[in-house]
Formats: C-alpha cells, structure tokens, sequence
C-alpha cells in the first residue's frame, strides 16, 4: 500500500498487486474500513481499480492524521470472509437491435456471436470502479475471448443501458452518451435514480451477474425495475 | 424575484459543489473561481458557500423584481444597473425594478454576482452548482425566474481590499506519474510557456505538446486541478466539472488557489507551470 499527496487536501491510496477480485476485495475492505473510521472528515472517497482517491476536509482533520489512521488498520481484521458479497442480477438482452456492435467484435475476435454472449454471461463480474458518466461501471475481468482494443472511432449516441467491451472489462451506460466500447446488448435497468437518496443501487466492490432475456421479455413491464434482483453471497 | 432577459454566454448557479458522489461518477462542480465567489458572499455578509451567478465571458442581463443588496467580483465586464457603472467588490444597493447588465468581460473570463438571501434553486444530490447530468438546468436561459429570501435589514458589509488580477504563474505539484516524463518533457514543462486552447468547465486543454510518450494507466480517481497528459503528448487541466477517474497519466495537479487564477484565462492566453513541493 502506498501513499501519495495529490495536492493539499487529497491523498491517493495505491496498491501495486496484480488486478484480481481478492485485490478489489481488499481495496472494498479498507475502503468500508477507512468510511467508518473518518466519517465526516471525508468528503468523497473514491474506489478505482487499484486505488482509493481520498478528499478530506482540512476544517475537521489534516492528512497526516488520516493517513496514521490508515497505517494502523489491521488488514486480517477487516478482511471478514463471512461477510456478504452483494450480487446484482442484471437482465441483459443480447438481441442485434441493441447489440450494435456484436457483429464488428465477432468479424475482430473471430468468434460466433453465441460464444460472445455465452463467454459474457459465464463469469460474474466484480464492480472495479465507477467514473466517466454519472452511475458508469467498469466491471471485469472478462474472459479472454472478449478481450478487445476500444472502438477506433467512438459512437456518439449509445443507448441508454448499453452494455459495452473494451480491454478486459465490460461496463454498463447508465444514460445515453458517447463512448468508444463495443456494445453487445442492452439492460431495461434504472442505473442511475436522481429521486434516489442513494442514486445507484451498486457500488465499487459489488458484483454484477448478467442473466439473457429475450426481446419481448425486455418489452415487459416486469423488467423495467428500478432496482435488479439481489443475491448476497 | 429576479428574471433574466438574456442569459449571456454560459451563465450558471454554482455554490461550493456536490460532495460525497464522486464514488458513483458525479463531478464536484461548483464556482470554477472559489477564491472571488466566496468574496462576493463574504462581502455582502451572506453564508461563504452561497449560491452565486456565474458569468462566462459574455454576461446576463437581470431584472430585479424585489430590492436588495448585490457584490459582483472576479473579472470585470463592465457592470451597469440601470446604465450607471457600478463597482466591483462593494455592495451595491438594488431597487425593485432596476436593470443589471453585466456586460463583457474586459481582462478575465468569470464574474460572480451574489444576492443577498439565498437564491431559491432546486438542491440535487446536496448542491445547488448546474451540472447538465445532474441538475434540472444546465445553464440559465432567457426568461429564468429565481426566488429569493428577503431580507429588509440593511446588512453589516464587510470591507475587503481585493483587486482582480490574472495570474498566468500556474503553481502545481508533482503528480502521481510525474516519474514517466523523460528529462526533457520535465524541462519543457518547467522552461516554456503553454497557451489555452478549447476550455470549458470540464478542462483546459494546452495547444503546445509534451511528446514524452507515455502510456495510458489503469484508470484511477482525478479530481480538478489534475492534469494529464495523453499518449499523444497533449496536456489536459481537469477543472471543476471534471469526470472522476481516468486513464490517463497524471503528471502534476494544480495548486488550490492556480485552479482559480486558471478559470479566469481563456483561449490563446499564456501560463507557466512553477513546479513546487507539497
């Protein structure tokens, strides 16, 4: 772990360990840990792939204080494996309607575009960061067969509740946007609720599990919920 | 109530910015000069972080429907209340129906008006600040009505000696991947001058580049004031709209007080980077 100051009042956590889901495991489990810890001397903590990116409030606290309080976090104790994994089921419909580029990714990977869907539905994916739009996530890793450069030209209008592939991951646009992934599918999910004290139901450290849903399924009323179906493991 | 009979350029409703969010990707908004936004409530004995009207460049021009008091700072457009020159950084008494035209700016890029009570703007997510992902408006349009708290007491003005000045000596620390720029792109860096190029409240881009080629990174949080630097060798200034994470190296961050001295530059303007320790 290792700490930098980025300007007066922020500092970023790193780790050097290579990316895998123990690693987003235990970036969640300091992040939990450091929240509880600081409260409301934080005033926004963000959670990316190999990072913590706090921003502290200089009136409450000064950063040498947070991080000595960081220091002397005991990993072993906040790593609780018993500890519930919230696992979001997200409806994914898979057909050419939404899934703008599946052909392109099938012609670039040499891959059928059932073995596209097939290889996107078979991992369950751990939320590895937020950022780039309101309520957009970079979930991974996905299996090799997926793995691909972004777009060389990005579209300007993707749908809203595109799901998209680019380098080793898979990500989901909350609203409509620009964007340089490749899309295989859309999602009739609400991702991102303003009404909402809490405007995403997931956060960094969640896991997202795709299930397949045909187009009238996605037309049907019952799967345009606000909030998914939840698992906790 | 005040209205808007034109809306300017690019005229917002900022206060000090949303925070708490950028864990799920919303930006932290708010008055992209903190330091002349906070003066202009201080001055007027409103609460530091009130809301305040941001102009861009080319300001509005406002009906006061109620009488109160107003402070307009940063860079000075040539403010008129009902034609009569007014001053910067002094309150100036506002009468019901009386004209302000803001007028365009004649050095800087930003002027700040605050109104004595709180302008009535919807909170979203904890702020009042537009951001067009966000808030119901992304900027004010012509015939804008906003309500506000009357206040009838004359209130207790505060002095403060301020003058506006643009400041192009950009103070910045070493940033996170400083270490991937080679002798001579630290040498540029320090040594030449960088000119504005397209700039919104979302970035500055610099229209010199740094041909240091380095490479994307795992993406990682940013915040304003971060600036990065793309593997083809343009330098880009995060500033207060800015996204939350990024993949690409962040070679130095800007000082707190520099982010605000940038926000009143504007394209084709010079700045130098002065590198100094945190």
């Amino acid at each position: 772990m290792e700490f930098f100051n980025l300007n007066e009042n922020s500092i970023l956590v790193s780790w050097k360990d290579e990316l895998n889901s123990s690693l987003t495991r235990l970036i969640s489990s300091y992040k939990t840990e450091i929240l509880s810890l600081c409260k409301d001397d934080i005033k926004d903590c963000v959670q990316s792939i190999k990072s913590i990116l706090l921003i502290i409030d200089l009136n409450r606290t000064s950063i040498d204080e947070i991080v000595d309080k960081i220091k002397k976090i005991d990993y072993e104790k906040i790593n609780n494996y018993d500890k519930p994994t919230k696992v979001w089921e997200i409806p994914v419909c898979y057909d050419l309607e939404f899934a703008t580029d599946i052909n392109l990714l099938s012609d670039l990977n040499n891959i059928s575009v059932r073995d596209i869907i097939d290889a996107h539905l078979s991992k369950t994916y751990d939320v590895l960061s937020m950022g780039f739009l309101p309520g957009f996530m970079y979930l991974g890793k996905t299996d090799k067969k997926l793995h691909c450069e972004r777009k060389e030209k990005p579209s300007l209008n993707i749908r809203k509740g595109s799901i998209g592939l680019a380098l080793d991951q898979t990500c989901i646009y909350p609203r409509q946007s620009p964007g340089g992934w490749h899309i295989i599918g859309n999602s009739p999910i609400e991702f991102f609720n303003l009404n909402s004290k809490y405007p995403c139901f997931s956060r960094p450290g969640d896991k997202i599990q795709f299930v397949e849903i045909s187009k009238s399924q996605y037309k049907s009323s019952s799967n345009r919920l606000d909030k998914p179906k939840l698992i906790e493991l | 109530m005040i209205k808007f009979i034109s809306k300017g350029l690019y005229t917002t409703i900022q206060d000090d910015g949303r925070f708490g969010y950028r864990n799920i990707g919303v930006p932290s908004s708010g008055y992209m000069d903190r330091e002349s936004a906070q003066i202009a409530n201080l001055i007027i004995d409103n609460p530091i972080n009130n809301p305040v009207i941001e102009a861009t460049l080319i300001g509005p021009t406002i009906k006061f429907e109620k009488s109160t008091f107003i402070c307009i700072t940063g860079s000075d457009f040539n403010p008129m209340l009902n034609e009569s020159r007014i001053s910067l950084y002094t309150p100036v008494e506002v009468k019901k129906g009386d004209i302000l035209k803001i007028n365009n700016s004649s050095v800087g890029s930003r002027c700040y008006i605050s109104i004595k009570g709180d302008i009535k703007v919807d909170k979203v997510l904890g702020s009042k600040s537009y951001y067009s992902q966000i808030s119901n408006s992304s900027v004010i349009e012509k015939g804008d009505e906003f309500k506000f708290e009357a206040n009838d007491m004359k209130p207790i003005f505060k002095s403060i000696d301020q003058k506006f000045k643009l400041n192009n000596n950009i103070k910045v620390f070493r940033g996170p991947e400083f270490n991937c720029l080679d002798k001579e792109s630290i040498n540029k860096l320090k040594n030449e001058e960088f000119s504005i190029g397209i700039n919104n409240r979302m970035a500055y881009n610099l229209k010199e580049k740094v041909k240091a080629g380095v490479s994307s990174i795992i993406s990682s949080g940013v915040i304003p004031g971060t600036v990065q630097l793309t593997p083809s060798g343009q330098i880009i200034i995060l500033h207060r709209d800015c996204q939350t994470t990024g993949g690409y190296p962040r070679i130095l961050q800007l000082a707190e007080k520099s982010l605000n001295n940038l926000s009143q530059l504007r394209t084709g303007h010079k700045i130098k980077f002065q590198i100094v320790n945190l």
